[in-house]
């Protein structure tokens, strides 16, 4: 492992972003052209290197424990890293350096894109530091700089829906992070300490009386972010109005890390497994919800949204139920949902860069322009909707095993029919894109540029290897279900000896 | 954005070196008396756009301009991290003291307490200006 | 040290704090400018920044600033002073706030000049 590899892997990000502009001015002074754009590349790409770094030692069975500026934990701030948590850094890594990759090309007719490349990387810090840090008030920050690059990312382009959208999902937003600081002062209040092994550790004898409330305003300002029905309404018109390569970034990496954030203060902090049963049920409610919505829409990235939310569903289903399988399940559904929702967001992107335009009703018959785009859409389509060979059947067959072995059939029976919907829609979308009768204006249509293919092949390559090889994706997983699962090996590695 | 009038100017132009000076006091004291870094950027960058209410935003485009607070913020953000990694390099961990403690109550003291301030109190000045001059063009509607 | 707190003592500052915090969500929520609605969410991180202050009061403390004769005496000082903690907490909450302000005037300023109005309820095309 690289030394101090924890707290580089956060400051990376960060000191590229602080440099990106004086790189941008510095670039057009000399005229070199793509300048910031290697500089990006190279900086995520460090990233990516440094958190592989740390798998070796983690999945050993060891937890990191980074003290930041010497100072013992419960007074200062430390940084504790176990499989959970480098299992998200893995994803986040890994989303971003295929992301930048893709954004080299797709970017390149806007404008501003100092800021672009500065709010991607500032994003990405964010991200990072949620995954790692050990304190929840710097949770709490990380968490903020995340959401705060995220309302920028969303008005890019600054046209009328990006504006709308980013408006109204600024203003849900805000208030969830605000009843998480509610939440974080009413935990100092009853414990007194803000590291989250410390408080898992006071809060035992506490009655429950007292911590409902920050429980109900941590889950409610978690669920905001994550887009738990009934507080989704943000997430379509936000992921429709930005640019596609943010979107993938979102749908990917802030997406885990909302579901990350959720399960370390649900399950650690408060040790509430018992409130399993809300998420499952609420889990049920959002896949189905989303399932619906999407078989409506005419806009192929307001589906892809309304799918979004519909996965976010199976993943809380299978963390709910709360057993070994259910968990191990909707932690390997949380990894493929990465991998295959980035890759149909970047097709979508690559769809409009060369077309113009998403609108199902306004494309068709671009199988003959696009073929090697159109085969990797099918790819995707087929592993989102859980069908053999890819790793989508993968996981959501753990959960519908784990929804049987809990005692609920009924839950198995609605994510089936709910993976038929989802097999439906993209069907249809797949039929109005890449199948039919092609409009005449569509008839110059090039192929995907290659650097844009590039990410979206390896991560059509990932989805096939993991579908045909399940095992490597349970033993990829099953280090942080492990963490999950046993709260205690967390505390005493934090406190204790460290 | 024009100026205003010539009594506005001239108090302006009098208490600038005041307010600017109270600015720096607060961010150098930030280990002894309460502020640091964040209050007393703020005051730095509400004295300078004190001045620029004033005299209106053409002339102090050519002492202050975008380009200079630019540069400023990432200068300050990047002189906390390379002070974090001070503590990196030569000690154990990151924003680890390596810097001599000194007396309590001296005003050199404190390790890097007071060095961390001053990038924060630069980055934080730059930034709100920064801020403030980006609302200034979305409000005359030029693109930047 | 802070020990756990029995009960809920119900100060007079707690509860203009939460007053503070449902008057800022009245405003977030039930107004028609996007203006007063950056100010409701203004207003709602403030009652709980003060909230958050409150917390750290110790009856009959002192200021956490060292100064004069408490110099010779810091033992004596850490059992007095207010708890710190949380006024640090503050001042970082408090400058994350500035930056979402900042963000979101910027918001209203371009939704203004594409919709030609600042109510909320007419911004609204993004229906499907």
């Amino acid at each position: 492992m690289i030394p101090h590899a924890p707290i580089l892997a956060i400051l990376i990000p960060l000191f590229a972003a602080f440099l990106m502009p004086v790189v941008g001015i510095f670039a057009r002074w000399k005229g070199l052209k793509r300048a910031r754009e290697w500089f990006a590349i190279a900086a995520v790409l460090v990233e990516f290197a440094i958190v592989v770094s740390m798998l070796p030692a983690v999945w050993g069975g060891q937890v990191l424990v980074y003290q930041l500026g010497g100072w013992q934990p419960p007074w200062g701030i430390n940084l504790a890293i176990d499989g959970l948590n480098l299992l998200v850094a893995l994803i986040v890594a890994g989303i971003g350096t295929l992301v930048m990759i893709y954004s080299f090309v797709y970017m390149e007719r806007d404008t501003g894109l100092d800021q672009y490349y500065t709010l991607f990387l500032l994003i990405l810090a964010g991200m990072m530091g949620v995954a790692l840090t050990g304190d929840i008030f710097n949770l709490y920050v990380f968490f903020e700089i995340m959401c705060i690059s995220s309302y920028a990312l969303v008005a890019f382009r600054r046209n009328w829906q990006s504006i709308e959208a980013s408006i109204k999902y600024m203003i849900v937003s805000s208030l969830g992070t605000s009843f998480i600081l509610l939440g974080v002062a009413l935990l100092y209040g009853l414990a007194g300490s803000l590291n989250i092994a410390d408080l898992a550790q006071k809060l035992g004898p506490v009655a429950s009386s007292a911590v409902i409330v920050p429980l109900a305003l941590f889950v409610t300002g978690f669920g905001i972010k994550i887009a738990m029905v009934p507080l989704h309404m943000w997430l379509p018109d936000a992921y429709q109005a930005a640019p596609s390569a943010v979107a993938a970034l979102f749908s990917g990496a802030t997406a885990t890390v909302g579901i990350y954030a959720m399960m370390r203060v649900v399950y650690t902090l408060f040790g509430a497994l018992a409130i399993g049963i809300m998420f499952a049920t609420l889990g049920l409610v959002t896949m189905v919800l989303g399932a619906f919505m999407a078989l409506v829409q005419r806009d192929l990235k307001r589906l892809l949204a309304y799918s979004c939310i519909s996965q976010i569903g199976y993943i809380l289903l299978g963390i709910g139920l709360g057993t070994t399988l259910g968990i191990q399940g909707g932690l390997f559904h949380l990894f493929n949902n990465a991998i295959y929702k980035t890759m149909l967001f970047m097709i979508v992107g690559a769809i409009i860069y060369r077309v113009g335009t998403s609108n199902m009703d306004e494309l068709g018959g671009l199988w003959k322009n696009m073929p090697v785009t159109g085969t990797l859409f099918v790819v995707g389509a087929l592993a989102i909707s859980g069908v053999p060979p890819f790793n989508g059947f993968a996981s959501k067959w753990t959960i519908y095993v784990a929804g049987i072995e809990a005692g609920q059939p009924v839950f198995t029976i609605i994510a089936l029919i709910t993976s038929a919907l989802t097999l439906a829609y993209f069907l249809k979308a797949l039929n109005s894109i890449f199948l039919g009768q092609r409009p005449a204006h569509l008839k110059d249509v090039k192929e995907t540029p290659r650097s844009m293919l590039l990410p979206i092949i390896l991560l059509a390559v990932l989805c096939v290897v993991f579908g045909v090889l399940p095992q490597l994706g349970i033993d990829l997983v099953r280090p942080a279900q492990e963490a999950l699962m046993n709260s205690s090996g967390y505390i005493s590695a934090v406190l204790g000896g460290a | 954005m024009a100026g205003m009038t010539v009594i506005v100017r001239t108090i302006a132009r009098l208490l600038f070196p005041f307010t600017f000076l109270f600015g720096a006091y607060i961010v150098l004291h930030g280990h002894l008396t309460p502020g640091g870094g964040f209050p007393g950027g703020v005051i730095i960058a509400a004295s300078v756009v004190m001045l620029i209410l004033a005299y209106g935003i053409e002339q102090a485009q050519k002492r202050v301009g975008f380009l200079h607070a630019e540069i400023l913020e990432s200068v300050g953000g990047m002189a906390i991290v390379v002070l974090g990694l001070f503590g990196l390099l030569l000690g154990i961990s990151f924003l680890q003291n390596v810097f001599p403690l000194g007396e309590l109550g001296q005003l050199f003291s404190a390790g890097n307490l007071p060095l961390l301030y001053l990038g924060v109190g630069v980055k934080v000045a730059a930034g709100i200006l920064l801020i403030f001059y980006a609302l200034l063009y979305t409000f005359r509607g030029d693109e930047e | 040290m802070c020990e756990i707190h029995r009960g809920v003592k119900l100060d007079f500052i707690y509860i203009i704090a939460m007053m503070l915090v449902a008057l800022g969500l009245y405003c977030l929520l039930l107004k028609r400018n996007l203006i007063k609605m950056v100010i409701g969410l203004a207003v709602l991180t403030d009652g709980i920044h003060l909230f958050l202050i409150s917390l750290g009061y110790r009856a009959g403390g002192v200021a956490a600033i060292v100064s004069g004769d408490w110099f010779s005496d810091l033992p004596g000082f850490a059992a007095r002073a207010v708890d710190p903690v949380p006024q640090a907490l503050v001042l970082t909450s408090i400058v994350i706030n500035i930056c979402i302000l900042a963000l979101a005037l910027s918001l209203a300023i371009y939704a203004y000049r594409h919709y030609g109005t600042l109510d909320p309820s007419k911004i609204r095309r993004l229906k499907e």
